[in-house]
């Protein structure tokens, strides 16, 4: 006890000839002024420079002359031993519909977690709204070619902003309409699939084909049989390539419809996305077993 | 002359503001650095990659698709149309604009404070510098000395220039010290484009041309210190016509909070572009981002400012040498 009572009156001593005494002289005049003399020292030195920028500014922003920038190559970076999967397309890939924003992309990429411990990248390229033909541009960006590179496995959903123009063409639809529609979409979608293998010949896709959101209307029976050979046309495109699978998922919404429907009674909800994930999963593993 | 503003220094420090700035700098500082790492951490998370080049498409698809969205207002759409197609200019030409580093870090600080902290900061250290000398009563005791009326005030606005200059270099060097530990201190030499203008919806890229980073940080300081400078003879303006400093801050902090409100609203009220505080953001024009209201330019914002500020100086010294002070 001593020793601790005689270490306290050391510290205190100490704390007070170190610190509380130079803190009360500093407060002193003479300090006070040099600290002045300091700042404003600085403070002039400092301008100088906020100065010079001032100059840059002028001579950069009003007197550059047009140039301009030199282009770098991209360099390559692939982290090896993750699997790359890109998402391509349009609201579908996006997950529109779903409450919890995930898209049968999330759960496809819940379901292969629980599958393997291979580190997975996603990238969702997908635009809502996309139309074949703006996919076919979205392509031919460098970036997204160097994405396409990298990519293990591929999803793709594209078409259906095609074939329903958000529900107009369907509701007033003349044969002939959408004979002409389609057979632009399957030129569109030859040039995506060949950009693609272009890219890269390895990567496994999957292409999401249409199911039939208003087989309830009317006109169901009608627009059933435009989707279904739609499909078919469309699967007929991707059989020409290798490991190009199209992927139905007209049979998964033919039953009960408006239960996988989201309000808009276009998109699925969260559980048809879940439907939609499921079949992409399995055929994943069933790829990857046959790969080995 | 030397002394006066000598002794109008010692009066700012005295008062002990400059190390309450500096405090709040660093609090803040400290704050965003940690959001920004924190950040940066959950990008990663949810890409599962460090490429920045996934993350600035991922950034442009996210755009896109906001773009497409219906519920979503004419200006904020123009303002996502800009920034999609300088994203994208920027990953064609394989240039990360927010390659992490201290001086990343700066940058993005400055242009995000140069509207309104950096003037926050500055009235605080000016708003009382002529109105304290009349509401305490020294002011008598000043002009019965030998020296002309505008030396005493010209000896003031040195001192708050110099003080500005002060709040700049504090402002420099914390946020460089901090943000530094967690993001490293390297990247002065990171190239960044500059020279977009805006041309309705679209952005034009005649001019754009590649400087290191280090000259950009220096001209959004330059800039930065611009404004301060301008913001700062307002608020001395008011300081020299008012008596309260209450009022001086009031005023000031007014308008300059109607100002950040202003630039997001004022796009169809055209003549609001000749007020100071929506021309405030001059780091803008250097990074490329739409301006408030169409056709305002860097040379415009620039203009407008050096006018308020030379009426503001004008004034103030008219009032304080012909002002009766009993």
């Amino acid at each position: 006890m001593k020793a601790v009572a005689s270490m306290r009156r050391f510290f205190l001593s100490c704390l007070i000839r170190f610190i509380i005494v130079p803190w009360k002289q500093r407060k002193g005049d003479s300090v006070k002024i040099n600290s002045v003399k300091i700042i404003a020292i600085l403070s002039v030195l400092a301008s100088i420079l906020w100065g010079y920028g001032l100059v840059a500014m002028v001579q950069d922003q009003f007197f550059h002359p047009a140039a301009s920038a030199p282009l770098k190559n991209v360099a390559k970076t692939k982290n090896d031993h993750a699997l790359h999967l890109v998402a391509l397309g349009d609201s579908l890939t996006r997950g529109t519909g779903d409450e919890t924003g995930k898209g049968y992309v999330g759960y496809l990429v819940d379901d292969l977690r629980t599958k393997t411990k291979q580190p997975l990248q996603v990238t969702n390229l997908a635009v809502k709204g996309l139309r074949s033909k703006e996919l076919v541009e979205q392509l031919k960006q460098p970036e997204i070619q160097r994405q396409l590179k990298q990519a293990d496995l591929v999803c793709l959903t594209i078409g259906g902003n095609d074939l329903f123009q958000g529900g107009e063409s369907l509701r007033n639809f003349s044969p002939q309409r959408i004979k002409q529609t389609e057979h632009a979409y399957l030129q569109n979608l030859e040039t995506i699939f060949r950009t693609i293998r272009t890219a890269n010949s390895q990567a496994i896709v999957f292409y999401i084909s249409l199911y039939n959101p208003f087989q309830q209307l009317n006109n169901g029976q009608i627009t059933s049989k435009i989707v279904r050979q739609w499909n078919y046309d469309s699967a007929e495109v991707a059989a020409r390539y290798p490991n190009i699978i199209a992927v139905p998922t007209y049979d998964l919404f033919e039953l009960h419809t408006n239960e996988y429907l989201y309000s808009d009674q276009f998109h699925p909800n969260k559980e048809g996305y879940k439907l939609i994930g499921e079949r992409v999963s399995a055929l994943i593993t069933f790829a990857k077993g046959e790969g080995k | 002359m030397i002394n006066l503003v000598y002794n109008e220094m010692l009066k700012i420090v005295r008062k002990k503001r400059l190390f309450i700035i500096s405090a709040i700098i660093a609090v803040l500082v400290g704050l965003f650095t940690y959001a920004q790492y924190k950040h940066v951490q959950d990008v990663q998370k949810r890409l599962g990659t460090t490429d920045w080049r996934t993350q600035l498409q991922q950034q442009i698809i996210d755009t896109q698709n906001r773009l497409n969205s219906s519920g979503i207002s004419e200006e904020w759409r123009k303002f996502l149309k800009i920034r999609l197609q300088q994203q994208q200019y920027y990953l064609d030409h394989n240039i990360n604009p927010s390659a992490p580093g201290a001086p990343t870090f700066m940058r993005m600080f400055v242009e995000n404070s140069i509207e309104l902290f950096l003037p926050l900061m500055v009235m605080v250290v000016v708003a009382d510098l002529v109105s304290s000398e009349a509401s305490g009563g020294t002011m008598k005791l000043l002009l019965t000395r030998p020296v002309k009326r505008w030396k005493i005030l010209l000896s003031k606005y040195i001192a708050m220039g110099v003080s500005i200059s002060f709040i700049m270099l504090a402002l420099v060097v914390l946020s460089y010290a901090i943000s530094g530990a967690v993001f490293g201190y390297g990247g002065w030499n990171l190239p960044l484009l500059t020279g977009f203008t805006v041309q309705g919806e679209e952005l034009n890229t005649a001019n754009v041309h590649l400087i290191p980073q280090w000259k950009y940080l220096l001209i959004e300081l330059g800039l930065a210190s611009f404004v301060a400078i301008v913001v700062g003879t307002l608020t001395f303006m008011l300081s020299v016509i008012m008596r309260s400093t209450a009022a001086v801050m009031g005023i000031m902090l007014a308008a300059l909070i109607s100002g950040a409100i202003l630039s997001n609203m004022v796009s169809s009220w055209e003549s609001a572009k000749y007020l100071f505080m929506v021309n405030l953001r001059l780091t803008d024009y250097i990074s490329g981002a739409a301006p408030p209201i169409a056709g305002m330019t860097l040379g415009f914002s620039i203009g407008v400012l050096a006018v308020w500020g030379l009426v503001a100086l004008i004034v103030s010294f008219f009032v304080f040498i012909t002002r009766d002070v009993y």
